[in-house]
């Protein structure tokens, strides 16, 4: 039944972790992206945003102050935000799922490294939310929007898309490992409402008043807003996507320790 | 002198102030196939995850495979493959990604791990079926399929828990073939489950747990000869009052250490209460010099009688002769030998079946999925 053990090889740290995490990556992607029509619901959310406030608000052009002179272009960095929201959503679901089937169990006494699910989990969370926003960039090229800043500049969405999904995805993360119920992961999706729309997403925020001027500015969402806006609708404002990126990893630095906290303190 | 490859020493893990494993101590040979069997809840899961590294124990010592399983864990990792009570498979994944995961991440090279994933999907029935998703299998198939994913990197020791709960009876033999075989091929065995007749069949050494507590320790064969006879089992139509037959019985056999009434009738069904059943309506002291035995009624309207006897093949014309004199006649008369679940229930007082798990649910954190 059974041949000869085959020599099982131990490798060096460095080189085990890096393996350890390449597989993992590959299955977490695998599991994000399968079955392939379940992605449509992700793609299709921005895109029907992106269209419909596009034509609803094309007015809000005219207002004194407005600074774009197409409601779309202004728009478009909006539904590439929504796209790396919804792409990065699923990372707490598929976390409980591994938790309540015991397939983490499974992970956790594989000899690996217990970093390397956390990591080959959140790469694959990146990469998925560049492919996402990278196919909502065509559709708001053909729906006529434009690209500022050029294929270098795309690029630079597809970095930041990355990171902040990943930033993103660690609260669902967090929640399913402290929570182990699926319910309320699902949960944490309320949070997408807020932090995407009390943002400069529907008006600039010189033409923003009040107390919500002062939430829009408080929101981080805001800052990785206005860098993708510079990329896509403005052109190299060099501070302002700079101000993006470095919002982007701080977001990252305290959500990933936090999942990192919430999976030491789960599985000591 | 055979080595041990568990050894578990004053074992206790606490949830609060629920004691889930109060102090237990074991040990398991190496090619041994050992079954830890107690009802839901008595501490069997628990006791496997701390041998399986997955979970902290609260004090004791347990070295599993030469290697401590908190100081040195990847030691134990790579010596055990586990497979869990409920089936946990990526379903939107081939058998063979699933088998080809886990054999890199146990170190095999993706060539290895192929070459293995192949002739374990042979071994298990699957090799039609491994490049389809997971979530076309049947749960025998996905048994198999996860059976499968324990052995990838050849482990010295497979922990199963609960391994053919849910499966039908043709399933259940089927695995039961396969673990026979990699037991003989000298992979050691640990099997916890509730089911007596799996652990009568494949293990070679058993231990009883209840509340957290080894009952008792031995082979099979040792354990059923803890009840000092055979069984007979006395059936009667639905319109005999059991009162009389019982006290007939216990009058008659009454002075006869050789002799213990085991289960009686439903008193409920009989209308007519012979003892005080204030604690435990099986649990009975019926005779003066035996110990107290019990069996759950096996009849659904409780006409049954069950005696357990040193001589039972002498005593059964004598208990026709007896209830013949009460001018009563049984529908049947069997003589069987005991099995591990009368030997539970004479050491625990209740059926391994009794599923006491909502009122443990209530206490135990691990049961509710929290550690």
């Amino acid at each position: 039944m059974s041949s000869s053990s085959p020599a099982i090889r131990y490798p060096s740290s460095v080189g085990k972790v890096s393996s350890e995490i390449r597989y993992l990556f590959v299955r977490g992607l695998k599991q994000s992206m399968r079955p392939t029509a379940a992605m449509l619901p992700s793609l299709f959310m921005p895109a029907f945003f992106f269209i419909i406030n596009s034509a609803a608000f094309a007015a809000l052009t005219k207002l004194p102050g407005f600074s774009s002179g197409s409601y779309l272009v202004f728009y478009a960095p909006v539904a590439l935000l929504m796209a790396i929201f919804f792409s990065s959503g699923d990372a707490g679901i598929d976390l409980v799922v591994d938790i309540t089937s015991g397939y983490l169990d499974k992970l956790m006494i594989a000899p690996i490294h217990h970093i390397s699910i956390v990591i080959g989990k959140l790469l694959a969370v990146g990469l998925r939310a560049a492919v996402q926003t990278s196919i909502v960039m065509a559709i708001i090229l053909l729906a006529g929007g434009r690209m500022a800043t050029g294929f270098t500049g795309f690029l630079i969405i597809l970095l930041l898309g990355a990171l902040f999904g990943m930033a993103w995805s660690a609260i669902g993360m967090s929640i399913a490992l402290l929570t182990r119920n699926q319910r309320a992961t699902q949960s944490s999706f309320i949070l997408f409402f807020p932090f995407t729309f009390i943002t400069t997403s529907q008006l600039p925020l010189n033409l923003l008043h009040g107390w919500y001027r002062t939430a829009v500015q408080i929101n981080p969402v805001t800052y990785v807003l206005e860098a993708l806006r510079s990329l896509t609708s403005v052109g190299w404002q060099w501070d302002v996507i700079g101000r993006g990126f470095v919002v982007a990893l701080v977001t990252g630095v305290v959500t990933i320790s936090w999942a990192m906290t919430s999976f030491r303190r789960s599985y000591p | 002198m055979v080595s041990s490859i568990i050894e578990v020493l004053d074992l206790v893990r606490r949830y609060g102030e629920v004691t889930a494993v109060d102090g237990i101590s074991f040990s398991v040979a190496e090619g041994d196939f050992f079954g830890f069997l107690g009802p839901n809840g008595a501490g069997k899961t628990t006791t496997m995850r701390i041998l399986a590294t997955l979970l902290k124990k609260t004090s004791g010592a347990v070295r599993v495979a030469g290697f401590d399983v908190e100081r040195e864990p990847d030691g134990v990792r790579r010596a055990i493959g586990f497979a869990m009570q409920d089936v946990s498979l990526d379903s939107l994944a081939s058998g063979y990604e699933n088998l080809q995961l886990l054999g890199v991440l146990y170190g095999l090279t993706p060539r290895q791990a192929r070459a293995r994933a192949e002739e374990l999907v042979e071994m298990v029935g699957l090799g039609k079926v491994a490049d389809r998703w997971v979530n076309s299998y049947s749960g025998g198939m996905r048994r198999r399929l996860d059976l499968a994913g324990t052995l990838m990197h050849h482990p010295r020791l497979l922990f199963l828990d609960e391994p053919t709960q849910g499966l039908d009876p043709q399933a259940r033999r089927t695995i039961w073939d396969y673990l026979r075989r990699l037991n003989a091929e000298g992979t050691t065995v640990f099997l916890t489950t509730h089911h007596m007749e799996e652990a009568d069949i494949l293990c070679r050494n058993l231990a009883f747990i209840e509340h957290g507590k080894i009952v008792q320790q031995g082979t099979p064969v040792e354990l059923k000869a803890e009840m000092g006879g055979d069984l007979i089992t006395l059936q009667f139509q639905p319109d005999v009052a059991m009162a009389p037959v019982e006290r007939a019985l216990i009058s008659a056999l009454g002075q006869d250490t050789s002799v213990q009434v085991l289960g009686h009738s439903d008193v409920h069904v009989s209308g007519e209460p012979l003892r005080n059943y204030e604690h435990d309506p099986y649990a009975q002291r019926v005779m003066p010099d035996a110990d107290s035995i019990v069996r759950s009624p096996l009849s659904a309207d409780g006409r049954q009688i069950t005696l357990c006897a040193r001589h039972a093949a002498a005593l059964a014309p004598r208990l026709i002769r007896e209830l013949d004199a009460i001018q009563v006649a049984p529908l049947s008369l069997s003589i069987s030998q005991p099995s591990l679940e009368d030997v539970f229930v004479k050491l625990v007082g209740r059926s391994i079946m009794d599923d006491d798990s909502q009122l443990v649910k209530g206490r135990d954190p691990f049961v509710e999925g929290r550690r």
